[in-house]
């Protein structure tokens, strides 16, 4: 009985490892996709307005801020502001494109964006 | 954020508003000084008044590229103006201008193609002579448009409106109204052309295309910061060197060829060149550069 409950536990740890494991790739995945469509220009072009600290981003424009802190921000309200910076602010004049609210980017190349921003420091 | 918010709403509030009837050019008049002294208070110390005029940008960046303008005539030089490095690039390729054939084949087009003397007598004043509120057909006529409609009134086939032709006689007319001092004043004589140049303001501070950016977020209050590295000019002084001769087009082109361009960037159809849309810009561009000297052909990047 006992022997088999902790086999039992072993192998869920090593299932739940490798969920983990499986999960991780992914995230990683998603950074790298989120990193990519930043700094396309047919994507989402950011580095055309945005410089980001901590990474390496190729003449990055001045027109928005360098996005700092952004790892301390919540899924929402990263995914909000790039959706649609006018609703998310309320606010009526910004130089900032409603990337999802005018058909722009797909809700996975947000949230993509968004596993991405959440790595800068 | 909110005090931001509401000082472009403010701006834009000036760009709206129609208060004065009767001498047409009150408003639009308003608009230009107003810009003036938002340009001048913007660029006139870039370093101490970064929290007003450069939230983003670096205090090190600011004291290494930016070099102080104080004298709003200077904006005619755009970019220029302000952006130390290419500024320097600029001067040194003005050396050997490569604009200076397309003068000469110019002059030699607008004595060799039928129509262009009689429509335009005095090549230095056709280029401040437009664009024109053009009372009799009740719109605005551009310089492209004038040439063009002449040419083929004469029996000519049309021409290009964006190079060409069209770009080397208006860099002929250009040429010659720089050396004659020329200086640019477009005039708003009645209310329809009051209400053409609203129209073209509208244009320019309308949110567009699939960014949804207006020309003001680049030009009025991104002017000076960068678009990755290139630096935004300011509005005023935009079009007083047209035709241009630009490195990236290797070849001279037409203010529209310009527009067009960056209309596109704005992820939008840029409007025919003769269109309404078109010309009431033009019309309120080229106001906005009253009283500047006609500096054009000139290079741009
Ligand atoms: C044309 C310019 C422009 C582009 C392109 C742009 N932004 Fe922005 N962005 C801004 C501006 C300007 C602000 C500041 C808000 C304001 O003033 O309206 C901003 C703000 C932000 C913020 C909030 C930062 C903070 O600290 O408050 C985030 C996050 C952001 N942008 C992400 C992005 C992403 C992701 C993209 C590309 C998919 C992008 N931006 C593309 C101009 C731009
Ligand atoms: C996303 C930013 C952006 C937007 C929006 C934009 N432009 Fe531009 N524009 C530029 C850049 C970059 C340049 C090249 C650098 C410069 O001269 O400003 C430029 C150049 C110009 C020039 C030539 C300036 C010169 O000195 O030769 C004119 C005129 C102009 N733009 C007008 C407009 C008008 C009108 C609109 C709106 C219909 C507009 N722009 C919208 C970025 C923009």
């Amino acid at each position: 009985m006992k022997l088999s409950a902790s086999k039992l536990i072993v192998g869920s740890c090593v299932a739940l490892a490798m969920a983990l494991g499986a999960q991780a790739a992914q995230d990683q995945n998603l950074v790298k996709l989120g990193e990519k469509i930043f700094n396309t220009k047919k994507l989402g072009n950011c580095l055309a307005c945005h410089d980001v600290n901590g990474k390496k981003i190729d003449n990055p424009g001045s027109l928005g801020p360098k996005l700092t802190g952004l790892k301390y921000w919540d899924d929402k309200m990263l995914y909000d502001t790039i959706y649609d910076i006018y609703k998310a602010r309320g606010i009526k004049y910004s130089a900032m494109p409603p990337f999802g609210a005018n058909g722009w980017l797909s809700e996975q190349q947000i949230k993509a964006l968004v596993a991405y921003l959440k790595t800068v420091q | 954020m909110v005090t931001r918010a509401l000082k472009l709403a403010a701006i834009s509030a000036i760009a709206t508003m129609s208060l004065f009837a009767g001498q047409y050019n009150q408003q639009a008049e308003k608009d230009r000084q107003a810009l003036i002294k938002y340009f001048v208070a913007k660029f006139s110390d870039p370093v101490k008044n970064a929290a007003r005029f450069f939230p983003y940008t670096p205090t090190e960046e600011l004291k290494k590229n930016y070099r102080p303008v104080k004298d709003w005539h200077e904006f005619a030089k755009g970019v220029y103006s302000f952006a130390k490095g290419p500024r320097q690039q600029y001067l040194e390729l003005i050396e050997m201008p490569p604009y200076e054939d397309d003068v000469d084949d110019g002059e030699e087009l607008y004595n060799s193609t039928k129509g262009l003397k009689e429509c335009f007598p005095k090549p230095a004043e056709a280029a401040v002579e437009y664009p024109k509120y053009d009372t009799k057909k009740h719109e605005v006529v551009t310089l492209t448009m004038a040439i063009n409609d002449c040419v083929v009134k004469h029996g000519g086939k049309p021409w290009n409106p964006y190079k060409g032709k069209i770009a080397k006689v208006e860099a002929y007319f250009a040429a010659q109204a720089r050396d004659a001092g020329k200086v640019i004043n477009v005039k708003i004589p009645n209310a329809e052309a009051e209400k053409a140049y609203e129209h073209g303001k509208k244009y320019y501070f309308s949110q567009r295309g699939y960014i949804d950016i207006s020309c003001a977020n680049c030009h009025v209050q991104g002017a000076g910061k960068r678009v990755r590295r290139d630096y935004l000019s300011p509005l005023v002084g935009q079009v007083t060197h047209f035709p241009v001769y630009r490195l990236s087009w290797e070849e001279l082109g037409t203010l529209e060829r310009r527009l067009k361009g960056c209309i596109k960037n704005q992820g939008q159809q840029p409007p025919k060149p003769f269109s309404e849309d078109m010309r009431d810009l033009i019309y309120f561009l080229s106001y906005m550069s009253n009283g500047m000297k006609v500096d054009g052909p000139d290079v741009r990047k």
